[in-house]
């Protein structure tokens, strides 16, 4: 019975643990709690929830086990004989509130070898049934989940002012805005397509190759011969080469043609690491290169613009 | 005192459904073994050698079924003609309808076996099964309903005992349940659409799937608890008064609580809400049976030390506790925003079907077989083994596959703080999750180990019996039960049989009614998009073949309300975007991404590609291989029939639609095919291969919104 006892708190628990993840995510609008997750918010909350009841159950019974041991010794020293009899047999008479709430809220079970008192006297292929009274703690746990739910109901749909699915998203998506705003004010990754520069040190265009590997290489092939997409081996380009526009292809994409927005997905910087190490690959003759297409491209004849040349030949294709 | 009579049970038929659930239990649990090392090394798909039957896709509803159907499914039947002739103290009511059952339902799962392999399959989960084989299940649950209820109506025992309760539920629930799904419109020998589509068919699906779940896998084996348990631990059982709010509560609540498999998606908020509400009020009247079951070992623990049979079933019954006690955690709103489309789902479902079907399957069993074949169990210790090496296997399943659901459901939320998903490539959070699918196969073959010794263990117990065929019994015949004083109110109901048919069939009805009806008849709860169209025939037939591979096995179209999601995939999904979708393909795992809006994220020919070789485009990819479809002639031959099929169940294509279909998609093929070799694929005759119908198919999912 121990253990359903304390399912049925965690149940309780778990009802509460959504306020106080939020509260613990709102205390700290800006630290690393703001980005654990809510399920890690839940199951610490859960899990910690548990350890203290064990805790105090455990405290409770070590206190009735040294309140006991002290009335004995204070006995034996003056000499009072207890009355243990009436402490072990008649707990019930002794304890009587404690005894009849336990009985009226908890757990009523006739003890076994009163049995015979609730047994029925019919058997069905020698299975008799005993006809004890509905465990109090299980009939108090499905009023509550009654209550729960038709509150939740209520909340949600029946006059109470609980978000919809899609407010909820809203919400969501504002928050996110906001902490963008902010974490992006603060960050020198503010890099974007017209302030952008060539990278040219060994750890970032290692990580430009991990990304490319990782994101790229799927269509531009893992040397960037090209594949499904063009080859960036070589020195010709559909959307115009040097750091600025490849970063603004990588950064918008070109969706007719299949080529993805990357923008949600990589940050500014990993963009320009990935662009960077794009550019080094030129002249690198990779094995099974795919055929040019667009034109050619010289840095110096383009100078710093960042407009797509209009010499696109989309006749080519991609 | 009214005459004793004599009579003999029928132990043949029950020896038949035992050695039936044992042998598909086998069977079942191999697929399910291939399945998770499919997941690990992909090549054990053999769809690169042309092979298209083992794909992970086509096996998966092989394995649910194969362990639902067959091995569940043959233990019910077990339990109950084991159960119900002793309990009513009479033979089954015909011999010929026992044996018409028994071998009806082989032949189901020999069609079963064939067809989803094959490509067969409708595609609904636990419903996959073509409507030819529907109708045969229908007239072979008739044919158990007929024997059950003739048994119950010539029974001596005038009252009938809770098992008994459960079992009629549970037959009235899944006629219901199965018949209702099945409304589809064939247009073939083997293919047919559904009646509802989108919306409507995903609330039909989780109103069937869920409670497939409660009256199939849950139901008949806590009437199956409530004889072997008590019989096997010797004691009465706990509270009479619990056995009847328990059942009554469970099954009026269980069946509304489908739509919690649809937290989130594009189904009305109200009937998401109810989905919950009533998992969290499922809780207690689930527990009642866990507890009536535990608490009739009172008495018993020391036994349950020494007796491997008493050992399975509070494994069994514990499994059930803490499933129906995850399942309402999981309908949740927030947890389930973590737990749907992962893993966790997964090892959710295996604590039920390993832990509560499987062990209270295998404790039946070593009870029964002894007693069958009038001898000891052959090796007690081999039946410890067994209950230790299954117990070990569902611990090593299920702790990966919840570290693996969690694992990656935060992968796929986790952001960057400058507002970039922080694993954009969805392949980053599959193969961070290999080595626990690794540790899952290891879980799943110490079980299938356990079942090996099993069979071993049953067969050899069986050599050193004698089978008893008909067992000897007498008993007086059956005397009304006369009202006395004293009398619990419930005893009324329990000498009616048709009474507790008819309140049960209300109890079980009232649920669905209210979730369905309106759904089917308010026009509002589906706000129409004026830019959504029928698919053309092209993309029908690439839809079908999408069917017919087990795609939706795992790949989802349901976008839900969630950052994450629609930065990862595009706008959330929209109920009005589904209402052509017959049957309707939201899935209910990402083992690969999110396809509702796949339409015009990759060129034709990445496509191409990556369907001959997913990862010659995406390394370390997990998904087969399918370089048939560059191959196989695309089939048209039964695009006229589907036109009409699809008009007739209410999808506006125009009168005489269907005759121009097939030089419709041939002209779009062909589009298709010149797209591909503009982008440089060099193959031949492309446009006549069924690869030009998937690729058509997936570039318009979920572009009609963006028009």
């Amino acid at each position: 019975m121990k253990f359903a006892k304390y399912l049925f708190m965690l149940l309780l628990l778990a009802g509460a643990a959504p306020a106080w993840s939020q509260a613990a995510t709102t205390a700290a609008p800006d630290s690393a709690a703001s980005q654990l997750p809510q399920i890690m918010a839940y199951i610490l909350t859960i899990a910690g929830a548990a350890l203290f009841i064990v805790a105090m159950v455990y405290v409770v019974k070590v206190n009735q086990f040294l309140y006991k041991r002290v009335l004995d010794l204070e006995a034996s020293k003056s000499g009072v004989k207890l009355p243990q009899e009436q402490m072990a047999g008649a707990e019930v008479e002794a304890d009587s509130f404690w005894a009849s709430m336990r009985k009226k809220y908890w757990e009523d079970a006739v003890p076994i070898e009163r049995e015979g008192e609730i047994l029925s006297h019919h058997d069905f292929d020698g299975i008799r049934e005993l006809d004890n009274r509905l465990p109090p703690w299980w009939v108090n746990m499905f009023i509550i989940t009654i209550v729960w739910a038709v509150a939740y109901m209520f909340y949600y749909h029946w006059g109470g002012d609980g978000p919809s699915s899609a407010d909820e998203y809203n919400m969501e998506v504002e928050e996110a805005k906001k902490q963008e705003a902010i974490a992006l004010a603060g960050m020198a990754d503010a890099v974007d397509e017209s302030n952008v520069t060539a990278l040219t040190d060994a750890g970032a265009l290692g990580e430009g190759q991990t990304i490319f590997k990782n994101v790229c290489a799927a269509c531009h092939g893992q040397g960037g011969e090209g594949t499904v997409g063009p080859n960036m081996t070589d020195e010709y380009w559909i959307h115009g080469g040097g750091i600025k526009n490849v970063f603004k292809t990588i950064k918008y994409g070109v969706p007719e043609k299949g080529m993805i927005a990357w923008q949600s997905q990589l940050s500014a910087s990993d963009m320009q690491k990935v662009a960077s190490y794009i550019l080094t690959l030129q002249g690198t003759n990779p094995p099974n290169p795919k055929e040019p297409q667009g034109v050619i491209w010289k840095e110096e004849a383009a100078a710093p613009t960042d407009t797509i040349p209009a010499t696109e030949t989309p006749a080519e294709g991609k | 005192m009214s005459r004793i009579e004599q009579f003999q049970y029928d132990n043949r038929i029950v020896r038949a459904f035992g050695m039936a659930a044992f042998i598909f239990g086998i069977v079942g649990m191999l697929v399910g073994l291939i399945l998770a090392f499919q997941l690990i090394y992909p090549e054990l798909n053999l769809s690169q050698y042309g092979i298209s039957y083992t794909t992970f896709g086509r096996l998966r509803p092989l394995h649910t079924n194969a362990v639902i159907f067959a091995f569940v499914g043959n233990g019910i039947f077990m339990g109950v003609y084991y159960s119900l002739q002793r309990l009513l103290k009479a033979r089954m009511f015909s011999d010929t309808l026992s044996w018409i059952h028994f071998w009806g339902w082989q032949v189901i799962i020999l069609c079963a076996a064939v067809s989803l392999p094959a490509g067969l399959t409708t595609s609904s989960e636990y419903a996959e099964l073509a409507w030819p084989i529907d109708l045969l299940i229908t007239l072979i649950w008739v044919v158990f309903g007929i024997n059950m209820f003739g048994t119950i109506i010539k029974r001596r025992e005038d009252h009938l005992y809770v098992a008994i309760w459960f079992y009629i539920a549970t037959w009235i629930t899944v006629a219901v349940l199965h018949i209702v799904r099945s409304f589809e419109l064939p247009y073939s020998m083997f293919g047919s659409y559904p009646l509802f589509s989108g919306v409507q068919d995903a609330l039909v699906q989780w109103w069937y799937g869920h409670n497939a779940v409660a009256f199939f896998l849950t139901t008949p084996y806590l009437g199956m608890m409530y004889y072997f348990l008590p019989k096997a631990a010797n004691r009465p059982v706990y509270s009479y008064k619990l056995s009847i709010i328990h059942f009554w509560a469970l099954i009026f609540i269980y069946i509304w609580a489908g739509p919690h498999h649809l937290l989130y998606s594009s189904m009305p908020d109200w009937v998401q809400s109810l989905g919950t509400v009533f998992s969290i009020m499922l809780i207690a009247p689930s527990w009642g049976g866990m507890l009536n079951g535990l608490l009739t070992l009172r008495g018993a623990w020391d036994r349950v030390r020494q007796d491997p049979v008493l050992k399975f079933f509070v494994v069994a019954v514990t499994a059930y506790g803490m499933a129906t006690f995850e399942g309402p955690m999981l309908s949740i709103k927030s947890f389930n925003a973590i737990s749907h489309f992962t893993d966790w789902t997964i090892a959710h479902v295996h604590v039920g079907a390993l832990g509560w079907n499987g062990f209270l399957t295998f404790g039946a069993l070593y009870w029964l077989w002894p007693r069958m074949y009038r001898t000891q169990l052959y090796s007690v210790k081999l039946a410890n083994m067994h209950f230790w090496i299954g117990t070990l296997g569902i611990i090593f399943y299920a702790i990966p596959l919840y570290w693996a659901g969690w694992t990656q459901s935060l992968m796929w939320k986790e952001f960057t703080p400058a507002g970039t998903l922080a694993w954009g490539n969805f392949l980053d959070t599959v193969t961070q999750i290999i080595p626990m699918y690794a540790m899952r196969a290891l879980g799943g073959t110490l079980f299938f180990t356990g079942v090996c010794i099993g069979v071993y263990n049953l067969y050899k117990t069986a050599a050193q019996g004698t089978f008893l065929a008909n067992e000897a019994a007498e008993a007086p015949a059956r005397e009304p039960h006369v009202k006395a004083a004293g009398d619990h109110w419930h005893k009324w109901i329990e000498g009616r049989p048709m009474q507790m048919l008819l309140w049960s069939t209300i109890a079980i009805s009232i649920g669905g009614l209210v979730q369905i009806v309106p759904m089917v008849f308010v026009e509002s709860q589906v706000p129409k998009i004026a830019t959504v169209e029928p698919y053309t025939p092209l993309e029908l037939e690439g839809r079908d073949i999408y069917i017919r591979e087990g795609c939706v096995g795992c790949h989802s179209q349901q976008i839900r309300p969630f950052r994450d999601e629609t930065v990862r995939y595009g706008e959330y999904s929209k109920s009005g975007e589904y209402i052509y979708d017959r049957p309707f393909l939201w899935g209910s795992k990402r083992t690969g991404p999110d396809l509702h809006r796949e339409g015009g994220r990759y060129p034709d020919s990445w496509h191409y590609n990556h369907m001959i070789d997913p990862r010659s485009m995406s390394p370390g990819s997990i998904m087969p291989q399918y370089p048939q479809l560059a191959d196989n002639e695309l089939d048209l031959s039964l695009l006229p029939a589907k036109i009409t099929a699809l008009r007739k169940l209410g999808t506006p294509y125009p009168e005489g639609f269907e005759e121009r279909a097939i030089a419709d998609a041939q002209a779009q093929a062909k589009k298709v095919a010149d797209k591909l070799k503009s982008e440089g694929i060099k193959d031949e005759g492309m446009e006549t291969k069924e690869m030009m119908a998937i690729i058509a198919y997936l570039q318009r999912l979920g572009t009609d919104i963006k028009k």
